[in-house]
């Protein structure tokens, strides 16, 4: 999971995979899902314990995006 | 098998040590800090990780810490600076945005080289705001299908 100057870059990347083209993610979606609870919530002491609940609420957030996007489907 | 307050409580240490100095404890560290035997707290390392909490592994076939989300306990290219000093490494370049929730109030900033042309990215956050972006337009990439990640997250 990679950070890129635009995506121009990562389509010009040598390792670029077109095949895996949906995997390409705009900086500011990737910003909100990674600021979920599963990510937001590491150091509260129960986290453990949640992480379970934490994870499906990620899961359902990717989801939203694999409606569209196979790529992301669980 | 460690019991659930056991893991809970291995976890703690390691992302606190790693919060605070940018390098996991050994193991022999956490036996230490969780007041167990040595042995136990190897045991309980290992079940920490084959616990399935996204996202941390060992070196293959040893007791090392390798990567410990959202921080890398090896070197990778994106380099973190708290408060404008540098001794983190995050995970990758995903992982790297959700830093800053450690960090309360502090300024989290990720220095890393774009992967097609070398050049510089920097983005600086805190509390989850992203504060700055260079450059403008800044474009994340994963090529292993969502369904693949939990098998492979080294590669992912």
């Amino acid at each position: 999971m990679n950070l890129f100057r635009s995506e121009e870059h990562i389509r010009n990347w040598s390792r670029f995979d077109p095949a895996a083209e949906q995997g390409i993610v705009p900086f500011a979606n990737v910003v909100k899902l990674f600021s979920m609870d599963m990510f937001k919530k590491r150091l509260e002491p129960d986290y453990v314990a949640r992480v379970g609940q934490y994870a499906k609420e990620f899961l359902a957030a990717v989801a939203e995006l694999g409606k569209t996007r196979p790529f992301w489907r669980s | 098998m460690s019991s659930p307050d056991m893991i809970g409580k291995v976890y703690g240490i390691i992302l606190k040590r790693m919060v605070a100095t940018g390098q996991a404890p050994h193991y022999t560290e956490i036996a230490a800090e969780a007041g167990v035997p040595v042995e136990e707290g190897r045991k309980a390392l290992h079940d920490l990780i084959d616990a399935k909490i996204p996202a941390m592994w060992l070196y293959p076939e040893t007791d090392y810490i390798c990567s410990f989300a959202p921080f890398n306990n090896l070197p990778t290219q994106y380099r973190i600076s708290v408060d404008g000093m540098q001794k983190w490494f995050g995970q990758c370049g995903f992982e790297s945005l959700a830093v800053s929730w450690l960090y309360p109030g502090k300024t989290v900033r990720i220095d890393a080289t774009c992967l097609d042309c070398g050049a510089p990215i920097r983005v600086e956050m805190k509390d989850g705001v992203v504060l700055k972006e260079d450059p403008k337009g800044l474009a994340g990439y994963v090529s292993v299908p969502f369904s693949q990640w939990f098998q492979r997250f080294p590669y992912a």
